[in-house]
């Protein structure tokens, strides 16, 4: 990744809040709350972060279209108060590339893990980014296969302990975000949990995009990855994620916790930012302009 | 001074460009035939804080170190920092500040309203010391240049007037330091500093204006799973897990609505409230029926 581009440089100085903010509470399902995930798991910071950018760009509720697959992370769209479709394992991009060609007024989001997205499903997800279907899809990496009891996933690191993997995984992790760019998905960007102002302005950023937009939410796990790694809970996690940020928030990151908190298996840096951005004709618009379709 | 040396300071927030301007003005004031030392502060630099560059010149110089009372005059890029460094200048000196104003994250009491601490701009502040004070808008004169990067520039073609050496050695400095391809518009918007009119305060702005008490710290008690992140996080210390894992708001008064706590908890189990909705606040969220 020689021409890495950062160009969101989340201003220290400002919030990110411009507008009214609202109670992004009412956008979630009441009667579903509280959730169903473990204490301190970052993908409710991740969820949060998407509903302050849902509330931000003032997108209509009926409009918007999330569509899961499996996982811990999946189960954010049985949440909000959207339209949603829970569908089979890995298997979210495709039925959002269906739904966004029958309904191209809605804004589609996938929410997928790194086990749904990347393993189960990794072949949806790179003909959905090659076929630039206008849809916004946020993967949550956690690193491990959370909701099915901690196996190894395609992005558990060398040497950390899963438990398929008790002595320490044996094999390579997967970067997302270069597979993603290989695929040729016109917007490509990473954001950690522990940075709710950075997540909220990219994935403002990514669902403006016109086009697929691919955004990996380094989430975390504390229930298995932390227990397994002896990082420990929520909080733990979250500054392990932290300190991983080898973007434009990382130094700021390191100081959120006030207490001191050992960092330990060593967090392997990751970059954070959007890493690629190009526009190209999207799939279904190419067909509106042909007439193709109704 | 006892070694006859003048003293400059420049006065900025981290990524504003102080170092650079700094170094032209040393550059400047060595093609004018002067011994000059520089030196500078710059550690919290990345993450917005001060950042400030002392300018000796003179026939010989001992030390980079501009004492209190002492310089010519202070170039502020940011109101704050002309403020927070006036000290530095003598009387009857000189202040050329950029008529910006960027708040510091942790000055806010209220980050919601901006009811800050944040100085207000006052012609007559410095009056009793006879310091001149210019205040010069430099963003707009550099986007009228068609580059708001040029900014710096704009402030050191005001500063020019208050070190007395000639225009030549500032072009030439400007030329060989500012990153290539910029060196026509930096000349342009120096020239256009030299010539800046005094540049309108901004009015403060509108209400509300005062500190109006602490942010309400709401907490929905049977949505929150005791994970312990937000009394982790919070900077002032105002959260605290009991032993049965109640949440408890031990420093209410300490809170300032900075909304780590808000963002950072996974389970919407906190909402901080600015102090004015909290008067009339309403725990019902207005979800939509099913
Ligand atoms: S299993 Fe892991 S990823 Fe799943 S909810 Fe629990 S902590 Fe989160
Ligand atoms: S908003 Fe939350 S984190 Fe910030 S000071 Fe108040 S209680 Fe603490
Ligand atoms: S972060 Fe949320 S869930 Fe965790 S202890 Fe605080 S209020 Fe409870």
């Amino acid at each position: 990744m020689t021409d890495v581009k950062i160009d969101i440089q989340p201003d220290m100085t400002t919030e990110v809040t411009a507008t009214e903010r609202a109670d992004v509470r009412s956008y979630l399902r009441q009667w579903a709350m509280p959730h169903v995930l473990c204490p301190g798991c970052a993908h409710g910071i991740v969820l949060r972060s998407f509903l302050e950018a849902v509330d931000q760009l003032q997108l209509d509720q009926d409009k918007i279209a999330m569509v899961a697959g499996i996982g811990c992370s999946s189960r954010l769209a049985g949440y909000v108060d959207f339209c949603t479709l829970h569908g089979t394992h890995g298997r979210a991009p495709a039925f959002a590339t269906g739904l966004k060609l029958a309904r191209p007024d809605l804004n589609v989001v996938v929410v997928t893990g790194d086990g749904d997205g990347l393993a189960i499903g990794g072949n949806h997800l790179i003909h959905a980014a090659r076929r630039n279907i206008d849809m916004t899809v946020l993967l949550l990496n956690n690193s491990i296969y959370g909701m099915t009891g901690g196996q190894a996933a395609p992005t558990t690191p060398e040497g950390a302990i899963a438990s398929t993997a008790p002595q320490g995984h044996i094999e390579p992790g997967f970067d997302a975000c270069k597979l993603l760019m290989g695929a040729g998905a016109s917007y490509v960007a990473r954001v950690f949990a522990a940075n709710p102002i950075e997540m909220t302005k990219v994935m403002m950023d990514g669902l403006s995009h016109p086009g697929f937009a691919f955004i990996e939410l380094v989430s975390d796990c504390p229930e298995y990855f932390g227990r397994y790694n002896k990082i420990g809970g929520g909080p733990e996690m979250l500054n392990w994620i932290a300190v991983r940020d080898e973007g434009i928030a990382g130094p700021l990151s390191e100081k959120r916790f006030v207490e001191h908190i050992p960092v330990k298996p060593p967090a392997i840096g990751v970059k954070s930012g959007v890493l690629q951005r190009e526009i190209r004709p999207v799939y279904a618009g190419v067909r509106a302009a042909e007439g193709q379709h109704t | 001074m006892s070694d006859n040396s003048k003293g400059l300071l420049l006065a900025g927030v981290g990524g504003q460009g102080v170092i650079l301007a700094s170094m032209i003005i040393a550059d400047a004031l060595m093609r004018a035939g002067f011994d000059v030392k520089q030196s500078e502060v710059h550690g919290m630099a990345q993450r917005g804080g001060s950042v400030v560059s002392h300018i000796r010149w003179g026939k010989e110089v001992a030390s980079p170190l501009v004492e209190k009372g002492s310089a010519e005059v202070l170039a502020a890029f940011e109101w704050a920092e002309a403020i927070r460094w006036v000290d530095y200048v003598r009387n009857e000196g000189a202040v050329v500040t950029d008529i910006k104003t960027i708040v510091p994250p942790g000055a806010c009491n209220d980050t919601h309203a901006w009811s800050t601490a944040y100085p207000r701009f006052e012609i007559d502040l410095f009056r009793s010391r006879l310091i001149e004070t210019r205040f010069v808008d430099a963003t707009a004169n550099a986007v009228q240049l068609g580059n708001v990067r040029a900014a710096n520039s704009v402030i050191l073609g005001s500063v020019a007037a208050f070190v007395g050496i000639d225009l030549i050695h500032w072009e030439e400095a400007i030329a060989s330091l500012v990153p290539k391809g910029t060196e026509e518009i930096n000349l342009a918007a120096f020239h256009a500093g030299m010539n800046a009119p005094m540049a309108q305060i901004p009015a403060p702005p509108a209400e509300p204006a005062e500190y109006l008490g602490p942010h309400l710290i709401d907490i929905q008690q049977d949505w929150c799973k005791s994970c312990d992140i937000c009394p982790r996080v919070c900077p002032e210390h105002c959260l605290k897990l009991d032993t049965d894992g109640t949440l408890l708001v031990i420093n209410a008064d300490a809170c300032t609505g900075c909304r780590l706590c808000e963002m950072l908890c996974p389970d919407f189990a906190i909402t901080i409230r600015p102090p004015a909705a909290a008067e009339h606040h309403e725990p019902a969220i207005s979800g939509r029926k099913m």
